[in-house]
């Protein structure tokens, strides 16, 4: 039988595992991009199995406008991963420091 | 219900595979396809959530559109990516975060005052979850709506202004100019003697 | 006309012309300026004149109320008071300022400041008059710091001098100091009285008499009059806030005349006369005003005979003078007081008028020892300063014969506990008056000239000459004022007089008429003391004995040479003591604290912070994605742990 805490598990691993992909990852800026869309697919996980638990469709709602901020998100920062890409021939996370105090 | 059950340990399985995959593959390809893969699973839990609409739509808006999209910019930036090396102590530091944080979201799952809802009773045949998420979307929610499509247009718009660049060496029409332009612009009249060559 | 318009008369015009001429430093020209100021003080003397007309055939006291500016009930206005005694006031303080003002033309002719001189002098008149017409305290008040400044502005005119600017100065600081007494003398009486109107606060007198003050043994009346008179004692130069007035002569010698004659220092004397039903409820004031006045008189006529410096002798007569002034405030003989300052305003005017004949004369210079033998060149200034100084002395028949007798006749009469040292101190400054104007007569007009200024002077022009005359003639005839100002009852109305210490009244018993006054003054002690005094000094000055007899009180001369030490005390204990203060706060206060702690200190604690803080801002992604993550830890663990 499943129950709500089976998903809710299960999201937290993949949140998780997110967290950890953005820490191991932390020149990447694409996979640092792709660890956030982990994490956002682990919260909009969790908000459905929660609406269907609790028969609310408040939830869905919610997770269509993370899934649509998520994509402006993406769409932003493939943008400025390409721009970076282009100034500086590299996408190295560590050496984009100029805002360094 | 049992065949449910098999379902949900089969995609979870597979789905914290592909996202360990994803964050700890070194070729950038296979990591983004490792994310579809996860993607694509993850709508799969969905489906068995009843979310129908929204499971459909990850699959072709999400993986479809921006997921691909991924997958491009991968490819363009591939040769020039820094090689991917872990170092040790930072990555402990990442496990011992996420470690953490993993510990304290199951501890909120069995804290007492945590009362999971009893499974609801599946929809009954002819229900639509297109529908019925309609109507809220359209009603409750219209407002969140307007403005979510708001922050899209911005996005598009952001994303082409800092990516587009001025090619001088291509050649465009300028209809303005073509619809400004005079007889005396282009024509000249001569006496039909030849020129001497200047 | 009526009354309210003749009051707004003397004030616009003086306050029109001094506007004007102030506004237009830099535009006017000499003559227009001198047009528009004696323009506007004329046509102020002769409304005066009016309204003394008026008074004289016994009008009755006038409130003029312009303008309220503050909350009802407070006396926060302007409005005028016209009675006999602002009127006496008002014309004597027109008269002497048009008359100065017509000196002026010729003293300060060619001086670059000429214009400004000239607004500074009407306005100058201008505070004096709001001073003299104002019905309630805080107009006076306005009046009182408006001489104040314009004192300050006129003593420092030629600042270009060395002394000069310091002399103005001290004199805007000493007021300060005796205008800090006033001010708490205000805030007293509206503490008490709850108004400073005169008109209300008169009529509490009796209740702030029965009022206990919290200084034990005081009433709440006495305490008022108390801090009132350091105003008067400060404004009026009475011992110890005298030291700013012998200081005042660094201004051109006009200023001093207008000073010393008609404004300022006159300005304490006329506030204690007005205040008379204030003063009266309080034998503790009367006794501090009756010694005060008494020590003014006569250790201020003793400098006097040592000083060097032609205006400085003369401001020192001055300050012997304010002190039978303020004596006869102290006796209740507001009148006789009033009649003094009277008759003084016109043969001090006199003397320093004709004193500042001889400065030109002499080319800018004022010692004495340079002068000697004037009398023969420059006539009319030498008979004209005879004039004034007959008068000064009290010799009988003139002016001051009349006004200092009635004095000294009005502290015999006294009751009060000091009333009899005051007559004491008063009958010894008689001689002392006599000896420093029969030194100051010789060096200068009698003997040889010591110097070529003195053998090449000649008398000045005619606009210094005829108000020297004019003055000579009034100083003549104050003096026959006697009768009308302390018998009379010119005053009558605006001065209020317990009859427990109504020493006029006793004194008219015994008058009998300007004949038998001047008869029976030939037997009075002051006049033998005045003759003693006058042989003593012909010895002493013209006989030469008084070299002779220096070195035998040399130290005598030499403690008054120094002016018994105030200016050093001040110098030594409150100057250096508040620069010491000062820098003591500038240094500490201002520099450590403002500057360095506050100022600098925010400055440093924002760039040492900012250096911390950078260094967080390491500018790598993950940096902040990880302190994100660990607040969201934190944040997760919180509420786990709050359960």
């Amino acid at each position: 039988m499943l129950s709500l805490t089976h998903f809710m598990l299960l999201s937290g691993a993949l949140f998780a595992i997110g967290v950890a992909g953005v820490f191991v990852n932390r020149r990447h800026a694409l996979v640092l991009l792709m660890s956030l869309e982990l994490i956002l697919l682990a919260v909009n996980t969790n908000f459905i199995a929660a609406s269907h638990y609790l028969q609310d469709l408040g939830g869905q709602a919610f997770a269509l406008f993370v899934l649509t901020i998520a994509a402006a998100e993406i769409a932003i920062g493939l943008a400025i991963v390409v721009v970076v890409f282009r100034s500086r021939e590299t996408i190295d996370a560590e050496d984009l420091s100029e805002v360094r105090g | 219900m049992a065949f449910q059950t098999l379902l949900f340990y089969l995609f979870g399985a597979v789905l914290l595979t592909a996202a360990v995959a994803t964050v700890t593959l070194r070729n950038m390809v296979h990591a983004a396809l490792s994310l579809i893969l996860s993607f694509f699973t993850a709508a799969m839990l969905w489906m068995l959530l009843e979310a129908e609409f929204l499971s459909i739509l990850l699959v072709l808006v999400y993986i479809g559109a921006v997921l691909v999209l991924f997958l491009f910019v991968v490819m363009m930036v591939e040769r020039h990516t820094p090689t991917i090396h872990h170092r040790r102590n930072y990555r402990l530091v990442a496990l011992a975060v996420a470690g953490v944080m993993a510990a304290e979201l199951g501890a909120a799952l069995i804290a007492p005052d945590f009362v999971p809802a009893s499974a609801p009773m599946p929809a009954p045949l002819g229900h639509s979850n297109t529908q019925a998420l309609g109507s809220v979307l359209y009603t409750d929610y219209a407002l969140a709506f307007e403005a979510a499509a708001v922050a899209l247009l911005v996005a598009i718009v952001g994303a082409i202004a800092l990516t587009l660049r001025a090619r001088p060496d291509h050649h465009r029409q300028n209809p303005a100019q073509q619809s400004r332009v005079r007889k005396q612009d282009r024509l000249r009249l001569t006496d039909g003697r030849s020129e001497p060559p200047c | 006309m009526d009354i309210p318009v003749l009051a707004q008369i003397v004030v616009g015009a003086v306050g029109a012309g001094a506007v004007l001429a102030g506004l237009g430093v830099r535009v006017l020209g000499p003559k227009a300026a001198t047009a528009i100021t004696i323009a506007g003080v004329g046509l102020a003397f002769l409304a005066s004149v009016i309204l003394a007309w008026t008074y004289a055939q016994g009008s009755a006291p006038q409130a003029v109320d312009l303008y309220h500016w503050g909350p009802g009930g407070y006396g926060m206005k302007i409005g005028f008071l016209i009675d006999s005694l602002s009127v006496v006031m008002m014309v004597v303080v027109t008269l002497i300022s048009l008359l100065v003002h017509v000196y002026s033309i010729g003293y300060m002719r060619g001086d670059p400041g000429y214009v400004r001189f000239f607004a500074y002098l009407s306005l100058f008149t201008l505070s004096m008059l709001l001073l003299v017409m104002a019905d309630n305290f805080l107009l006076l008040f306005i009046g009182w710091e408006g001489v104040g400044l314009v004192s300050y502005l006129l003593i420092g005119f030629w600042y270009t001098r060395a002394r000069a600017p310091s002399a103005g100065l001290k004199a805007f600081l000493v007021n300060r100091l005796g205008d800090f007494g006033f001010l708490l003398g205000m805030g007293a009486l509206l503490a008490g009285a709850g108004s400073l109107d005169y008109a209300t606060v008169f009529a509490q007198s009796e209740a702030l008499a029965q009022q206990l003050s919290p200084f034990a043994g005081l009433s709440m009346l006495s305490l008022i009059c108390l801090f009132l008179f350091v105003g008067a004692m400060g404004k009026s130069a009475q011992v110890p806030l005298h030291v700013w007035l012998p200081d005042s002569m660094e201004g051109p010698t006009p200023i001093s005349a207008m000073i010393h004659a008609a404004t300022m220092v006159t300005a304490g004397i006329f506030m204690v006369a007005r205040l008379s039903p204030l003063f009266e409820g309080s034998e503790v004031a009367l006794n501090l005003i009756l010694v005060v006045g008494g020590v003014t008189a006569l250790s201020m006529g003793l400098i006097g005979l040592v000083a060097n410096d032609i205006k400085q002798v003369i401001a020192y007569s001055t300050l012997s003078q304010l002190g039978y002034m303020t004596m006869a405030l102290g006796a209740s003989a507001y009148a006789a007081s009033i009649f003094h300052l009277f008759t003084h305003a016109f043969f001090k005017a006199l003397l320093f008028l004709a004193a500042g004949s001889v400065i030109l004369a002499m080319h800018h210079g004022q010692d004495i020892r340079q002068m000697g033998g004037l009398a023969r060149r420059m006539p009319v200034t030498a008979a004209t300063f005879a004039i004034g100084s007959l008068a000064l002395v009290g010799v009988p028949g003139f002016a001051g014969f009349f006004s200092k007798e009635s004095i000294i006749e009005a502290l015999a009469h006294s009751d009060l506990l000091l009333a009899p040292t005051a007559h004491f101190l008063a009958l010894a400054g008689v001689a002392v008056t006599a000896l420093y104007s029969l030194r100051l007569w010789c060096y200068v007009f009698q003997g040889d000239p010591r110097s070529a200024e003195a053998e090449q002077a000649q008398e000045p022009d005619k606009t210094v000459t005829v108000p020297l005359i004019l003055l000579a003639v009034l100083t003549l005839a104050a003096g026959f004022g006697v009768e009308a100002f302390l018998y009379g009852g010119l005053l009558g109305d605006a001065l209020v007089v317990h009859s427990a210490h109504d020493t006029l009244a006793r004194m008219a018993e015994h008058w009998d008429g300007i004949l038998g006054a001047v008869l029976h003054g030939f037997a009075a002690p002051a006049i033998w003391l005045l003759g003693l005094s006058l042989l003593g000094g012909y010895f002493l000055y013209e006989k030469g004995y008084a070299a002779k007899l220096a070195p035998a009180v040399s130290g005598l001369q030499s403690v008054l040479l120094r002016k018994y030490g105030f200016d050093m005390l001040y110098e030594n204990w409150f100057v250096r003591a508040a620069h010491a203060v000062a820098d003591a706060c500038a240094r500490t206060g201002d520099q450590k604290m403002i500057d360095g702690l506050l100022v600098n200190g925010t400055a440093r604690l924002t760039r040492r912070a900012a250096a911390t803080l950078r260094l967080v801002q390491s500018g790598l992604l993950s940096h902040y994605a990880l302190a994100m993550l660990l607040g969201l830890v934190a944040a997760l663990g919180y509420l786990l742990l709050r359960g």
